[in-house]
Formats: structure tokens, sequence, C-alpha cells
């Protein structure tokens, strides 16, 4: 409880220092708005022209999209600089960190907070856009609104760990920004699009080594086309559970590496 | 020489990073592996005009591999890190035009990149998706001509993004609107003529399209050379705009002391 | 209050294999070079003591700081902070540890000073009327008032210190490690930093550690020190012990009002004569051996004095001796 107390107190402080430099916040949230949008509107585009991809219609692949973007928002603002770790290390100021009676993950977490406006209207825009489609279309009821809730939440504890894994892989390379760039990026660009347009192998590496599958295609199979069952909900979450629970031991087991290897 | 020194240290510093760099190309693989299977999936159960699905897959798969020549250039030239250290006015006291030495030395940056990122990336696709090769021989020239063109259009763009920040001292979201754009605008995910009609006139009235569109094109054969005027014309346009932009910098910098 | 016994820590850094495909193949490398940084040190340091800590730049100074708190564990060897180890109880250790590193600052960059404050309040769990006591103790002395609402990132170097330290002290640690807190100061704000650290080690009882390169801060404040090289202790006593052990000369300058002889004789006399211009002698001596009234007696025969300048060495000199 402290340290929920803590981490919304730092959160706060973080925020609040952001929020010196106004104009820039602005722009970059708009910035980010506009480049997330055209990436949309590439697949928007094709999917105008050809009317689907192996069976799945632009609302579908919307809400795909969406769910994941949301997630990732969420995973960014809660952990800001676990995706910066590289200049912790490079520069030494993870040290400093080390000094203080907190957690090193809670410090890491609320340096430099960025509220990404841009990517959560986006994100909120598209998904409310996918959803009238869909209900209009007699495709979800209602229920799938709670059940989206759930998938985001689950969603961003996985994209999290995932963040969370590669960063502490940075104890032991320093440099973790190339590595990052496919467990982080590359996976999550695959992900928005349905995960039945990729070759076995790559579907595999989704949905074990790399798993983002779970973060939005797998329960979108359920709650858009009733495929499986309600069970793939709860698989989801207890993926999200299980990646988080491993992703804290090897974070514990990287920083004590970092503290008796150094660097 | 003066171009060669600096674009020979350019591609020297940028050695030691082979290691990281590896894993670099192994994600930009990866996005274009993404991009080429959306293709596949459309294709399923369509013909996909004059490309055919093959086609598609060497197009998009081509035009991932020529991103680091075309698109994913030094943020602006690196002028955007001079001005805020204040290095820029030192650069700028140097007997040489400053459009002259960035341009040096992102040449040797793009050898680099092209060394080890374009042809592994390339090599990569001909091996595992088997995209297609020019049938006559001197297709490759003209694919290497339209190319280099492109790179050097796109130095051009980078010049003028980096040279804005002399005046907002941030141009890394101009860095960010460019790439969006020429996502959009440069065919590289959407041939142009599948674009919807507005889009496609805005498209044909910039220089996106030769970045990636029209290189792409004469590669797959179909497109002749002649297209290489536009490009040469949009080059000599961008010359002339990075050259007269160098003069209000100077004097700004005379003036306002950078 | 700190115990350190027989701490080594030995680093390895993976060789960067040459030629083709360097860079690919150091990604599979599992060759290693090992470095010893620091090289069996123990030592002692009893409750109020004020320790001077110094040696080159890469002597394993800042390493051993660096385990004394927690953030790197000795590869051998034990360290207990007030009974405690800071590798084993790091968030308890630190707890009861002000760090200050000169280099960077822990205060938020873009927030008021005062805000900083806040937070570490919370951070170290300070009752609200503590953390405004201290902060009017730490006002009085170091004049935070001027700055309390002025952004970090707006301070001058003397200032930032002036906050780093109050920030440190805050939640009244008994044991403070400073690193270079007075870098890149100019004089008179070193003098302020110097004076306040003389008082909270006098006054309040603060256990110190510092290090530094500026033998000034040294001289004037520790009572003891550690001078490491090459990740050994090299040297760990008091100043003036270590001036006479390492026994660099005395110099003095004697004028006279009239020619000296040709041949000065010293006579057995524990001084010689390093340089001789016109009326003006140099002469050298270690004032262990003989004190300078007796030198100057032994001069005076040779003429009468006109004026005598006396330099004791510096103590930067005595340093490069030890190195």
């Amino acid at each position: 409880m402290t340290m929920l107390r803590l981490y919304l107190l730092l959160f706060r402080a973080s925020v609040r220092s952001r929020m010196q430099y106004k104009l820039n916040f602005l722009l970059s949230s708009g910035l980010a708005a506009f480049i997330n949008l055209m990436e949309f509107l590439l697949i928007a585009i094709i999917l105008q022209r050809f009317g689907d991809i192996k069976g799945w219609s632009l609302y579908e692949i919307g809400y795909l999209y969406s769910v994941l973007l949301l997630s990732r928002a969420i995973y960014r603002i809660l952990a800001s600089d676990v995706h910066h770790i590289e200049k912790y290390l490079v520069g030494g100021e993870l040290d400093q960190l080390l000094t203080r009676p907190i957690p090193v993950l809670l410090a890491l977490m609320t340096q430099n907070v960025t509220i990404l406006l841009g990517e959560v209207i986006q994100g909120t825009v598209l998904l409310v856009l996918c959803f009238q489609g869909l209900l209009a279309a007699g495709q979800i009821g209602w229920l799938a609104i709670p059940q989206t809730a759930l998938v985001i939440l689950a969603g961003s504890v996985i994209l999290f760990a995932i963040g969370l894994l590669s960063a502490t892989a940075g104890f032991w390379l320093t440099r973790v920004r190339d590595l990052q760039n496919i467990t982080e990026d590359a996976a999550r660009n695959a992900a928005q699009y349905p995960l039945v347009l990729y070759p076995g192998w790559l579907r595999m590496i989704l949905l074990t080594l790399v798993p983002v599958g779970f973060a939005n295609y797998v329960p979108a199979l359920y709650i858009l086309r009733g495929e499986y069952g309600p069970w793939l909900l709860l698989v989801s979450t207890a993926a999200a559970v299980l990646l988080l629970w491993v992703s804290f031991r090897f974070w514990r087991l990287g920083l004590s590496r970092y503290q008796s290897a150094g660097s | 020489m003066l171009f060669a020194v600096l674009a020979r240290k350019a591609y020297a510093r940028n050695l030691q990073y082979r290691g990281s760099h590896l894993l670099n190309t192994i994600a930009s693989s990866l996005f274009g592996f993404v991009y080429v299977s959306i293709w596949i999936g459309v294709g399923d159960n369509r013909t996909l005009g004059e490309y055919g699905v093959d086609g598609m897959v060497s197009y998009v798969a081509f035009n991932q591999a020529c991103l680091w020549l075309t698109v994913f250039l030094t943020n602006g030239l690196g002028l955007e890190t001079a001005v805020r250290s204040g290095q820029v006015s030192l650069d700028l006291m140097r007997p040489v035009h400053l459009f002259y030495v960035l341009m040096s030395r992102e040449w040797g940056q793009l050898l680099y990149q092209l060394l080890y990122k374009v042809v592994p990336i390339y090599l990569l696709y001909v091996l595992a998706l088997g995209i297609r090769m020019p049938e006559r021989p001197v297709t490759w020239l003209w694919t290497i001509l339209a190319l280099a063109l492109a790179s050097y259009l796109s130095i051009c763009i980078q010049y003028l993004i980096g040279v804005c920040a002399l005046w907002t001292t941030e141009s890394r979201w101009l860095v960010w609107v460019n790439i969006a754009l020429s996502q959009l605008l440069s065919g590289f995910l959407i041939p142009l003529e599948w674009l919807p009609g507005w889009l496609q006139t805005v498209s044909r009235a910039t220089f996106y399209p030769f970045l990636q569109y029209m290189p792409t094109r004469i590669y797959l054969e179909m497109e002749g050379p002649n297209v290489l005027a536009g490009t040469i014309g949009w080059c000599l346009v961008m010359t002339v705009l990075c050259l007269g932009i160098t003069r209000l910098v100077r004097r700004k910098v005379e003036v306002q002391g950078g | 209050m700190i115990e350190v016994k027989h701490i080594s820590k030995r680093f390895r850094t993976p060789l960067v294999p040459e030629g083709r495909f360097a860079g690919v193949r150091a990604l599979f490398s599992r060759k290693y070079k090992e470095k010893v940084a620091v090289d069996d040190i123990s030592f002692c340091i009893g409750q109020g003591e004020f320790v001077g800590y110094i040696g080159p730049n890469g002597a394993g100074k800042s390493t051993t700081i660096k385990m004394l708190t927690g953030i790197l564990h000795p590869s051998t060897g034990e360290v207990a902070i007030g009974g405690r180890s800071p590798h084993r109880d790091r968030r308890h250790v630190v707890r009861g540890l002000g760090v200050v590193f000169g280099q960077r600052t822990q205060l938020w960059w873009d927030l008021p000073t005062r805000d900083s404050y806040d937070i570490l309040a919370a951070m170290y769990k300070l009752r609200e009327r503590d953390k405004a006591r201290k902060l009017a103790e730490m006002n009085d002395l170091l004049g935070l008032g001027e700055f309390m609402d002025t952004p970090v990132r707006k301070l001058s170097l003397g200032q930032r210190m002036r906050a780093d330290l109050a920030a440190a002290l805050l939640h009244d640690p008994a044991i403070l490690f400073l690193d270079e807190p007075t870098i890149g100061l100019d004089v008179i704000a070193k003098k302020n930093i110097r004076g306040f650290l003389k008082t909270i080690n006098r006054e309040l009882g603060k256990t110190i550690l510092l290090t530094t390169h500026d033998m000034d801060d040294i001289e004037e404040l520790c009572q003891r020190v550690m001078v490491i090289n090459h990740g050994r202790l090299a040297y760990d006593g008091s100043i003036p012990d270590l001036r006479s052990r390492i026994g660099l000369p005395t110099v003095i300058r004697v004028s006279f009002r009239e020619p000296l002889p040709e041949r000065l004789e010293t006579d057995g006399a524990p001084f010689s004569i390093a340089g001789r211009n016109g009326l003006e002698l140099t002469l050298q001596c270690n004032r262990q051996d003989i004190p300078a009234m007796d030198v100057l007696r032994h001069v005076s025969q040779w003429g009468e004095i006109a004026d005598v300048h006396m330099e004791e060495p510096a103590f930067e000199e005595i340093i490069h001796k030890v190195y």
C-alpha cells in the first residue's frame, strides 16, 4: 500500500516536470497521433479497396490495432523509463537510483513519465468506431465492452512484462535498444494484424518467444468471432500473470548480476 | 579529397557498431515480412492487377530493403545536434560549403547502410521469399541510378529538415512527419495507382514517389529509364533550395551569432 | 559505524575480437579480461570521523563508494554499515546514508527545489513535523530560502550543491558519502560548502567520507586520509603523519645583507643548500630532523640575515609522492 502511494507521488511529480514544457507536450502528442493515423490509414486503404484480408474485415483489424495501441499506451505511461534503461546503464544514472530506499524498478517506472495523449485519443476513437460498426452488424454484443476492457488491461501487463524482460537483458548487453527493436517494435507491428496472415514459424514466435499475440489476437478470436470459447480470455489473463511473474524474477536476477558484476 | 575523407570516416564510425546493427537489420526485415504477409493475405483469392501476388511481394520486399537508402538517413543530417551544441557556427566558419560537408558525410553513412543493411535484407528476401530479379541486365543499371538519385534527394530533404533547427531548435518532429508522409505518399506499402484519387493527386505533386515507387517499378521492369527525368528534375529543385537556404542560415548565424 | 573487511572487486570485460566480422563475433564471444578494481581493502570508520578518500582517477575510489552504498556487491569480503550489510539489506542501509555525487544531482530537474524535498521526505517516510524542522535547520546553515521555489535546472552550480547537500541530509542520516562536492565551484562557494561540512561534522556529529581531487578540501576538513592507488590502500592515517612519512623537505629562503663566503660548511647539520643566487640562499631541511630555528642559527654564522621566507611542502606534492 505504501508502495502504491509512493508510486503515485513520484508519478505525479514526474508529470508535473513534464508539464513545464506544455507546447512540447501538445506538439508531440499531436504528432504521435498523426503518425499512428498514417500507419493505420495505409491498412485502411488496402481494406477499403479489397474488402477483407483472409476474412478479417476493416472493423476487426481496427479492433486488433486499437486494442494493442491502448495497451501499449498504458504500459508506456505507467512504466515509462523501463523502456529507456539503456540511457541509465550507459550514463551510470542507475547507480543514483540505487542509493534511494525504494525498489529500483519503482524509481525507473516513475522517471520522465510521458502522458501519451495522442495514442490514447487515437486508440479510443478508433476502438469506439470499430465497436459501433461491429455492434451495428450484430457481430458482437454489449458484453464485448467489459471483456475488451479486461483484454486491454491484460495486454498492457503482457507488453510491460515483455518490455521489462528486454530491459533486463540490458544488464548483460548494456546496449539494448536494438533488441527492443525486435521484441517491442517489430513484434508489436506484427501483432497489429491478424496472426493468420503469417507463416507458422512467425505465428509460433508471436505466441511463445515474444507472446504479444495474447494481448489482442487470441482474445479477439473469441470476442469478435466466437471461436473456441470464453476460456480464451482466461488464457490471455493467465499469460499476463505468468509473464509478469517471470519478468519480475528475471529483473531481480539481472539487478543482482549488475550489482555483482558491475560494468 | 574532402568528399572521400568525410565519407570514409562516416563509414568507419559505423563499423564498430556492426554487432548491434545486426539485430536492427533483423528487426527491419521482420517489419518487411509483416507487410509482405499482408499482401499475401490480400491476394489469397484475388489477382492483384498488373503485379499479381508474386509481383506485390517483390514490390513490398524491395521497398523495405531500400528504406535504408531512401528514408532512414541521419536525422536532419545531424544538424539539430550541431545547433544545440553550438557546433554549427564552427562548421559555418570552415572554408567549405556546409551542405557539401554534410552530404559527403552522409554518403559514407549510406554506403555503410547499403552494405550492412540493404544488401543483407535484399538477399534474405531473395532467398526466403524468392522475390523477382530483373530479366535484362541493364535494368540493374537503371535501378542503381534511380536509387542513387533517390538517396541524394533524401539527403536534400534531411538537410532542409536539419536546417529548421536553427529557427526552432527542435526539428525531430519534422523527421517524424517526413517518415509518416513518406510511408503514405511514396507508395511504400501501396502502389500509387491503388491510393484513393485525391491522395494520388497529392502524392504525384510531391517528390515522394521518386523515393520508393519509381525505383521499385524500374527494378520490376514496369517502368523505363525515362521516369528518371522526374527524379533528376526534383534533385535540381532541391539542390537549389538547399543552397539558397544555406545563405539564409549564414546570414542568421552572422547576425544573431547562432 | 563503517566496517570494511578485505573487500575486493573484480570486473570482467569482454574481449573484443579483431578482424573480419568482429562485431558479429563479439556477440557470441565468451572471452573476458579480468580487471581488479579494488584489491583487498580493509578499514574502519568510527562515529563522527571526517575521512578523506583520495587517489588518482581509476584507482578504485568510486568502486569502493559504490560497494559501501550497496550499488555494487563486493566480489569477496564484507561491508557492514551500522552492523548491516548494504549488499543483503540495501534498502534498510541506504535509509541511514546520505549520498551526494558532485557531478550529478539527485533533485528533480524541472521542479521547484521545494518539491524535491517533499518527494524525498515521502521516500524516506519522514513525518511532516520532522521534515519542516530539518528544512529549517538546513535553511539556517545553507540559506535555501532564496531558491526554494526555483526549478532546479535554473540554479547556479553553487546553489545546486547546497540544495543537494540539504537533500542528502533531509532524512537525518548518520553517515554521509560525498563524491567531489566542490567540483567546478568558485572559491567563495567552495568556502561556504567547506564551512557547512565542518559544522555538520563537529556540531551534528555526522560521520563523513569525502572523495575529492581538491587537496584543500582534505587539508581543511579531514582528520584522517586514506589514499588508494591501483585498487590498494596505500596510506591510512592523519595528515601530519602522512607528511612526515613522505618526508618532503621544508624549503627556507634566506637573504643576507652582505656577500657570503665562497665556501659554506654545514658542519654535519641535517640540512642542505639547494641553491645560491647572489645574496640569497635556498635551504632544504626536514623538520623532523632539525627545527627551523636551529638552521637559521647555523646560517647566521655566515653573515647578517636580512629576510627569511619559509615554505611548507604543499599537500598536493605529498600526495603525488604516495601515488
